[in-house]
């Protein structure tokens, strides 16, 4: 018989040069052998000043910043800095433009959820998923490029609209596109969540429940996780929204299993979706008339969008000037990084590879 | 969708002297700074609902730094703002308790704007590293390339 055992407890650095911290996030870790016992956030090593900058950039040139704030999602970020703006202005923006938005945030969202999706497997040590994700992200971003020019950092959401209207090579993309997308992420969800050992993995680890949900400010995926169906695009429409039919996807026991299934869903009804803005895009301009310096009247604005990560919001105080007196960016990453000091202790350290993995968090935004 | 002002001043009557208004922002209430936690608990804990602090930050608006606590209601649908002053290099004080979602950003918000943070379990740095200057003050310049270059 051993007796119990009285070992010391070590504190590991986890990160921030770790792969799979998804960027630079660094964890202090005390362990007790393998347990986890305490967790605590470490950030900064990506900060940047965003919101520094932005009140000394005009507000055309705060699409160029939230670009490089999430920048799996630029098309979301660019939104929601034009939405405040437009706010401000008392701007309205034509309904093409409106359409195009929300298409191209959809567009933007799966190719996004790629990205968490595939790299969410490497995290459990599954590989195959990765390059097939790759494929179908490869697609989209074919489609940003060609209406926007860039791969990344598009800024293509301006106030007042978007730049350019779609291409006929990037709709030919996207039908061809939306005829498989559905397949495919059967094929996805049988390749990874079909796998048992995967599912042995996620199951039941890492439960956030409602209350737990609420009170750390979650929001997106790991708020409706644990069962509150709260979606800004079905809430608070913007952009098209209002007009489009979907589904808000949600969980009941809010372990990292249920993030899985939710954001898998959420790229069906991003297809769904997209298939819809297509067939449905009005006719007409892109762009509202504006001047090149908008120098809004004084006020104070909040403007919110569903990101792939959750609630994207922008508070804009103005001064009547040609530069935001105030730029406040929520990044819903800087919630859901905070959980993980809650929902970590207690469980394995092979697992908070993989927990880190399911809240989805973006260092660039959570640093900003 | 805007919440009732009568019932929003009902709850906060025994709490703190609040100043209700609306603005272009929605509801916004202004508090004492003392009172800020005893306020947003009771928002929480009334009718309203308020179950969510969606964000914090602060804005320096060029006499003191205004800090902004923004808190949601999904049983009514409904948002409110309250807002507190705080003097220059003064303390603020912690709402962890209420809303466990003010952790990081009370932080990022102490350092950006100069404040000390009270009754916080963590109030270590968060963004950058000992000596920077409290960068979101209006007063503290964006150095140019030159003048890093030169340091």
């Amino acid at each position: 018989m051993i007796g119990p055992r009285d070992t010391e407890h070590l504190v590991v650095n986890i990160g921030p040069q770790h792969p799979s911290t998804h960027g630079v996030l660094r964890l202090v870790a005390e362990l007790d052998g393998e347990e986890i016992v305490n967790v605590e956030v470490s950030a900064g090593y990506l900060h940047r000043g965003i919101e520094k900058l932005g009140e000394h950039r005009r507000y055309h040139q705060l699409g160029t910043l939230m670009d490089r704030g999430d920048y799996l999602s630029g098309i979301h970020g660019e939104l929601a800095a034009a939405l405040a703006t437009e706010q401000l202005l008392e701007v309205e923006v034509p309904p093409k433009a409106r359409w195009l938005r929300s298409l191209m945030g959809e567009v933007n969202r799966i190719a996004s959820h790629m990205i968490w999706y595939g790299t969410f497997g490497l995290d459990t040590g599954a590989m195959g998923q990765f390059l097939y994700a790759m494929r179908e992200r490869e697609t989209l971003l074919d489609v940003l490029e060609s209406v926007s020019g860039q791969r990344m950092m598009f800024n293509y959401v301006r106030p007042g609209g978007v730049i350019a209207d779609i291409t006929p090579d990037a709709e030919q993309k996207l039908r061809t596109f939306l005829r498989t997308i559905d397949t495919y992420i059967d094929e996805h969800h049988a390749l990874l969540g079909g796998n048992e050992i995967f599912q042995k993995r996620v199951r039941g680890v890492g439960v956030i429940n409602r209350e737990m949900g609420l009170s750390f400010g979650l929001t997106g995926a790991n708020l409706r996780c644990s069962g509150v169906p709260y979606d800004v695009r079905r809430d608070k429409p913007y952009a098209a929204y209002g007009e489009l039919e979907f589904d808000v996807p949600i969980g009941s026991v809010g372990d990292a299993w249920d993030r899985y299934l939710v954001r898998m869903e959420e790229m069906r009804q991003a297809a769904r979706m997209i298939r819809q803005c297509i067939e449905g895009l009005p006719e007409g301009d892109v762009m509202a008339k504006i001047p090149k310096v908008v120098r809004p009247p004084a006020g104070e604005v909040y403007a919110c969008v569903e990101s792939p990560r959750g609630e994207l919001g922008i508070h804009l105080v103005s001064d009547g000037s040609d530069t935001p007196y105030r730029f406040h960016y929520r990044a819903p990453s800087l919630f859901a990084v905070q959980v993980l000091e809650e929902i970590l202790p207690g469980t394995l350290l092979a697992d908070a590879i993989m927990l880190i993995g399911s809240v989805d968090i973006l260092i660039g935004e959570i640093d900003r | 969708m805007l919440p009732d002002e009568t019932v929003v001043r009902t709850v906060l009557s025994g709490v703190t002297q609040a100043e209700v208004g609306t603005s272009t922002l929605g509801v916004v209430v202004r508090v004492p700074h003392a009172d800020a936690a005893a306020s947003l608990s009771a928002l929480k804990a009334s009718d309203l609902g308020f179950v969510m602090l969606v964000d914090l930050f602060g804005t320096d608006t060029g006499d003191e730094i205004e800090v902004t606590y923004q808190l949601r209601s999904f049983a009514r649908d409904e948002e409110i703002y309250v807002k507190c002053a705080l003097p220059y290099d003064d303390v603020l004080h912690s709402v962890w308790n209420v809303f466990a979602s003010a952790l990081l950003p009370e932080r990022e918000t102490a350092e950006l704007f100069g404040l000390t943070l009270a009754g916080h379990p963590n109030p270590a740095r968060l963004l950058t590293t000992e000596g920077v200057a409290p960068l979101l003050r209006r007063s503290v310049p964006i150095r140019t390339l030159e003048e890093v270059r030169d340091r």
